[in-house]
């Protein structure tokens, strides 16, 4: 078995070369799911560093970025061996670009992070429609619902989305955070949001919080 | 001479004070509020206004007439005609009618290379086949879309700029030149690598991303020079991605061409208008190396900071928050103006314009008369 804690702090380092090396030779030894589980942990670990030198602003959006980038690469290196082991999820979330926006970054950024945590992720995309919210919704009954947009116009298709949930019946069933450069307190109040962020891992957090 | 054109002389006078370092006879300000506000303000649809530009006339008479401001509100515009032609993938509309920038790679990282050894070449014979779908094709199809597209362009602009000079000739706004370009690590960003693509970039070949940034320098200075340097206007350059860089990164990869550009369109004689996106707030000491009288637009930070470090060398700009618009009331959104004057305007070198731009109009809303209040109390009490 590989040593966890290299890969962790090589995680935490966004050292890409060390990470993929010792992927790669672990995916090399045919491992158990078992073990490919411990490999996920230690990365999911790592992750978790990254996000504390972002509060700490060491590291910046970027590099949030890159760090999803490395992630979901590994990911798909160990899917060979993850197979049959089914993964314990924290909790499910639904996120979308709200309607009217085609800013996905942050999205991502957010929903690579969420993953990386443990959460069940369902991504509508950009340009999520109200309606579109809602099925999924009533499909996946998740935890949460992330709603994530940079135009001010995003305000408003919030708003829109908000009050579709509660027309459909299902605003009381779900927590609601609302991410984006336009985002404040005034403005989340206005949405009906229970949360709200400028900031990924501060996002998250939150999240977590609510799911515990 | 008539009063608008008198109005036209006094406002070119007051930016001409403000951009040669002297103290104008009150805060210019400009309207935050774009023409996708313009058209749903008027009660038109957003993507048929931008298609059928017959329909604007009636809708700048409406939101001219309504909203004070000293320069011409027509902002920085997306039509869609001539994308549509060229394919576009960088910059199209969204289902609510906004034109947008979706995150596109118009470089492949292997090219960076063929980049750097001439980025003209590349640019033209790589990347606007891959970020324009119609410009990938047959030489003779591309030449015929290429002309259909300039020339549909080219009678857009000539329309909307029979309107602006009828509002003009009307209202009196100050007659400024624009011209518009990019740092060149955010046009590396924006049209060539992504966000995505530069934010690994910066970690697997910094050297060259520095190396692509200095061969595209000089195409970045082109694409800002103003037809004629001593014209009243500025070269605007909205920043992106430096907020979103490692200290280290910044100052090795962005910052050194970034200033090479601001420092050459200064020595041409012409001023040039940062839109200091996000928060740079760590970058102020570098923000202060730039030439005297650059024009400084925030977005986020401390105004008091600002006008401590910034406020004698350069002219300052933005910050008021157009979210407050929407949630505030009209006495909030009025004092918040004051207090940002308060802060801002003693010693001169102050614009008012917001900190991003309106492109949102709900009618039932209160952001119309919120901004018509911040406006008339701008326009009445904005002394230096």
């Amino acid at each position: 078995m590989i040593d966890l804690k290299i890969l962790t702090q090589a995680v935490g380092d966004l050292d890409e070369k060390v990470i993929l090396g010792i992927i790669n030779d672990f995916v090399a030894t045919n491992p158990s799911g078992e073990d490919a589980q411990k490999v996920v942990l230690a990365c999911q670990q790592g992750m978790a560093i990254v996000g504390d030198l972002f509060e700490k602003n060491e590291y910046y959006v970027g590099d949030l970025i890159f760090a999803g980038e490395l992630l979901s690469q590994t990911i798909e290196l160990l899917k060979p061996v993850l197979s049959g082991e089914a993964t314990q999820k924290v909790g499910s979330m639904v996120i979308g670009t709200v309607e009217g926006d085609l800013h996905d970054i942050g999205k991502n950024i957010f929903g690579s992070m969420a993953e990386a945590a443990g959460f069940e992720v369902y991504d509508l995309g950009i340009d999520v429609s109200p309606r579109a919210f809602v099925d999924k919704i009533k499909e996946v009954k998740p935890d949460i619902v992330g709603m994530s947009g940079v135009l001010t116009l995003a305000i408003d298709a919030m708003r829109n989305t908000v009050k579709a949930l509660e027309e459909a019946g299902i605003r009381e069933g779900v927590k609601v955070i609302i991410g984006g450069n336009p985002v404040n307190e005034d403005a989340c109040k206005q949405i009906g949001a229970d949360a709200f962020t400028t900031n990924a891992a501060e996002g998250l957090k939150t999240c977590q919080g609510w799911v515990k | 001479m008539t009063d608008a054109v008198a109005m036209t002389n006094e406002r070119n006078q007051m930016f001409r004070d403000l951009f040669s370092g002297k103290t104008p006879k009150r805060v210019p300000l400009s309207n935050p509020a774009t023409q996708d506000f313009a058209i749903q303000y008027a009660g038109l649809d957003l993507a048929e206004c931008q298609w059928d530009l017959t329909k604007l006339e009636p809708v700048y008479e409406k939101f001219c007439q309504d909203f004070v401001t000293d320069t011409y509100p027509g902002g920085s515009i997306r039509l869609p005609s001539h994308y549509q032609i060229l394919g576009s993938t960088p910059i199209v509309m969204s289902s609510s009618g906004f034109m947008q920038h979706p995150e596109v790679v118009g470089l492949l990282a292997e090219e960076y290379d063929e980049f750097i050894a001439s980025p003209y070449d590349c640019i033209v014979e790589k990347v606007l086949p891959r970020l324009f779908t119609e410009l990938n094709g047959a030489p003779g199809k591309v030449a015929m879309t290429l002309a259909k597209a300039m020339r549909a362009q080219s009678d857009d602009l000539a329309y909307l700029g029979t309107i602006r000079a009828k509002m003009n000739a009307k209202y009196g706004y100050a007659t400024m030149m624009g011209a518009l370009t990019e740092a060149p690590f955010d046009f590396m960003a924006d049209f060539l690598r992504s966000f995505k693509g530069i934010s690994g970039d910066v970690r697997r070949y910094p050297d060259k991303i520095a190396a692509a940034c200095e061969a595209v320098l000089p195409l970045m200075i082109k694409k800002g020079t103003l037809p004629n340097p001593a014209m009243l206007g500025y070269t605007f350059i909205p920043l992106h991605m430096a907020p979103y860089l490692r200290d280290k990164d910044f100052a090795t990869l962005y910052w050194p061409t970034f200033k090479k550009l601001v420092e050459t369109m200064a020595g041409m004689g012409q001023n040039v208008q940062l839109f200091v996106e996000q928060d740079w707030m760590r970058y102020l000491d570098y923000l202060y190396e730039l030439p005297e009288n650059t024009i400084m637009r925030f977005e986020y930070g401390d105004p008091k900071l600002v006008k401590e470090k910034l406020g004698k060398k350069h002219i300052i700009s933005g910050f008021y928050p157009i979210t407050l618009l929407q949630t505030g009331t009209k006495q909030q959104c009025v004092d918040k103006a004051k207090e940002l004057m308060d802060v801002l305007a003693p010693g001169g070198k102050y614009w008012f314009q917001a900190d991003k731009s309106v492109i949102n109009f709900e009618a039932k809303g209160p952001v119309a008369d919120n901004m018509r209040a911040v406006l008339e109390y701008v326009h009445e009490n904005g002394t230096y």
